[in-house]
């Protein structure tokens, strides 16, 4: 990096605008916050905040893969489809052996199967990202139907529901290893050489290449990491309503995408931080918990959550121009 | 003011003087209904009928208060609308649940906040009550009105609800129940999911009609299906006849002289004022039945009820003319309004 490419504070422009992005998105936080407590003084309980937490749980560990992925230039449409099919392979597996830790691998390995064809096309074939999850999405949700065959399978093993049914009063302990998770990955992609490839790779896949980066095996392992993500996604998603959903996670693949550029990540790749993923997610959490607290009219929530993603795009956009100016 | 809201206003106006005052000795009542959608037709009056009934309610006796949530078909966004709304408190909650296995652990939660839990449509057992629509019964009966309208040698095809969803497939059953009595005289050439889509439901329109050049009829467990496939079916110069499921207005209004042959009086509107008028009883200690069944006769024009009956449709089976049924389905408080409760 050059000099002329550093501030007097020696920060790079990328830098200064995903700080500008993390500080206005942290006063949207502070101002949703007060409003919604303002209307209804139930939002600072304890009760709801357990609620709103637990309730972005899996959004934010599915956003936290998918930021991995657009940082690579890819999207995923698959996630919420995938959450339904490895939930419904672990909950088959439980039944049938009645032993969870197998239920567990079984997940896990089922929507690592689904982030891995995802990868392979992408990555090894060059397809288009957009595509190729498009018809994963519609793969993982016809075999979720199929195992399930349409019906929702009841589970009471104990082990297998305890992260995502178990809180401790108020508080779900899945809220601790969230952020457990959220510092393992921020350690692989800030502190390897793996985290600089993902960077490198969207930044320009041509360049990273030419620089003796593995581009295609990094966006396979994306995938396959985020498929991972998915997986624990769906175990607790069976904790948390004691069975197997067959229409589990839908729509979830739009609200983490929503969550991930309202945290700054680039659609384009090479651009973007764990961090604003979670002020990202946080955000999210808070309107949509806000907007059911205050009763509104759920024609009007469509209009609130389309005005504030344009609104933050706006923003980013204009912020953008100017740092390049 | 329109004539329904005018007559809605004499109605409270009329049960608030009956009631003189009484109004004050009663507790408030908050309702909150939970929903799977809020877009489909059959949603719209049936979230309208609600509001208009609670503002009805809250004229007539004060302390009537409520709102609804739409989960837009998210399981997630369902549940975290329940935990929320159990967190606030209201007196009764309906929950039209996208699944009632993963709300079962919520029901414990609510009642223990002193919540009572009306589950909708499909029956829970934990639940405090269940509104059901007798499903199968109707569906049933649709198959029925089939078997006695339709000549011999017709082909059928039929859209189905959600795969996996309990009412889809309840009235599914229904109406292959009734088509069983004329076996071999009606043959059921397709069936396809539409999941509550309407625009889903257009497109398998367009290929049966294609597919099937001597397509006779078309059966659809939701009225929400029969709007485009009417209007595909008339501008390609066919003559299909149609036998809905819901009650809507726009769809039972083409019953004289139209395309539609029978349909199954829910209507929203209706449902919505029942949902009011059943936490209104609730709240006030009336003793209810723990499976609630929403009262939903088959409508037909009574020329084609008659002509049913020399078929040997069955006789038992309530039949509402077209414009009685008409009326109540959009004037929600002719049964279920505050002068019902007196």
């Amino acid at each position: 990096m050059t000099a002329a490419t550093l501030n007097t504070e020696g920060q790079s422009p990328k830098k200064i605008q995903l700080n500008t992005r993390y500080m206005f998105l942290i006063g949207l936080i502070v101002v949703a916050s007060v409003g919604f407590s303002i209307a209804n003084p139930n939002f600072f309980s304890i009760a709801n905040i357990g609620i709103l937490l637990r309730s972005i749980s899996v959004l934010f560990l599915l956003s936290m893969g998918m930021t991995f992925i657009m940082l690579t230039g890819g999207i995923d449409l698959s996630v919420g489809s995938n959450v339904a099919f490895a939930g419904g392979v672990g909950v088959v597996v439980l039944t049938s052996t009645g032993i969870p830790v197998l239920g567990f691998a079984a997940a896990l390995i089922a929507a690592m199967a689904i982030g891995f064809i995802n990868g392979f096309f992408i990555g090894k074939l060059k397809l288009s990202a957009f595509m190729v999850t498009l018809a994963t999405m519609a793969l993982a949700r016809g075999l979720a139907l199929v195992i399930y065959d349409a019906d929702s399978i009841n589970v009471t093993n104990t082990t297998f529901l305890w992260l995502g049914g178990t809180s401790i009063g108020n508080f779900p302990i899945v809220i601790p290893f969230v952020a457990l998770v959220f510092a393992a990955l921020c350690v692989v992609l800030y502190k390897t050489a793996y985290g600089r490839d993902v960077y490198a790779v969207g930044s320009n896949i041509n360049t990273a290449f030419l620089m003796g980066r593995q581009a295609d095996r990094t966006v396979v392992s994306v995938y396959v990491l985020t498929g991972l993500l998915v997986g624990i996604a769906a175990i607790i998603t069976v904790g948390r309503v004691s069975s197997g959903q067959p229409w589990a996670g839908l729509y979830l693949e739009f609200d983490a995408i929503t969550a991930v550029i309202l945290g700054g990540t680039s659609l384009f790749g090479g651009r973007g931080k764990l961090f604003g993923t979670i002020l990202g997610v946080l955000l999210y959490g808070i309107i949509i918990n806000g907007l059911i607290l205050t009763g509104t009219n759920p024609y009007l929530q469509s209009l609130i959550k389309g005005l504030i993603l344009l609104g933050v795009v706006l923003i980013d956009t204009i912020s953008q121009r100017r740092s390049a100016q | 003011m329109s004539v329904k809201t005018l007559a809605m206003k004499t109605v409270a106006a009329t049960a608030l003087l009956a009631t003189g005052a009484m109004a004050d000795a009663h507790d408030p009542l908050e309702i909150v209904f939970i929903n799977d959608g809020h877009v489909a037709p059959y949603h719209v009056a049936w979230l309208t009928g609600l509001e208009d009934a609670i503002a009805a309610y809250d004229e007539a006796f004060g302390g009537v208060s409520g709102h609804w949530l739409s989960a837009e078909g998210s399981l997630e966004r369902m549940i975290q609308q329940v935990e929320t709304t159990i967190n606030e408190g209201p007196d009764v909650m309906f929950v039209n649940a996208i699944n009632t296995e993963a709300f079962e652990p919520l029901i414990a939660q609510a009642q223990e906040a002193g919540i009572v839990w009306v589950a909708v449509h499909s029956p829970m057992e934990s639940a405090d009550y269940s509104f059901t629509l007798g499903d199968v019964t109707n569906g049933t009966n649709q198959g029925l009105a089939m078997c006695a309208l339709l000549p011999a040698g017709s082909t059928v095809g039929i859209m189905l609800g959600q795969a996996g969803n309990p009412s889809g497939e309840a009235r599914h059953e229904g109406i292959l129940n009734g088509l069983s009595t004329c076996e071999g005289d009606i043959e059921v050439v397709a069936e396809q999911p539409a999941d509550w889509d309407t625009v889903r439901a257009q497109s398998i329109a367009e290929n049966w009609l294609t597919q099937f050049p001597d397509l006779t009829a078309i059966s659809g467990v939701t009225d929400a299906y029969l709007y485009p496939s009417i209007a595909i079916a008339q501008s390609a110069g066919r003559d299909i006849a149609f036998f809905g499921y819901d009650g809507d207005v726009p769809i039972m209004s083409q019953m004289n002289g139209g395309p539609v042959m029978a349909d199954i009086l829910l209507s929203g509107t209706r449902e919505g004022w029942n949902f009011v008028q059943m936490a209104y009883r609730i709240h006030r200690g009336d003793e209810l039945e723990h499976l609630y069944d929403f009262f939903t006769p088959l409508v037909m024009t009574e020329e084609n009820h008659q002509r049913a009956l020399a078929n040997g449709f069955p006789a038992d089976v309530q039949v509402y003319y077209t414009d009685a049924a008409l009326e109540v389905a959009e004037f929600g408080y002719l049964e279920f309004g505050p002068d019902s409760v007196q």
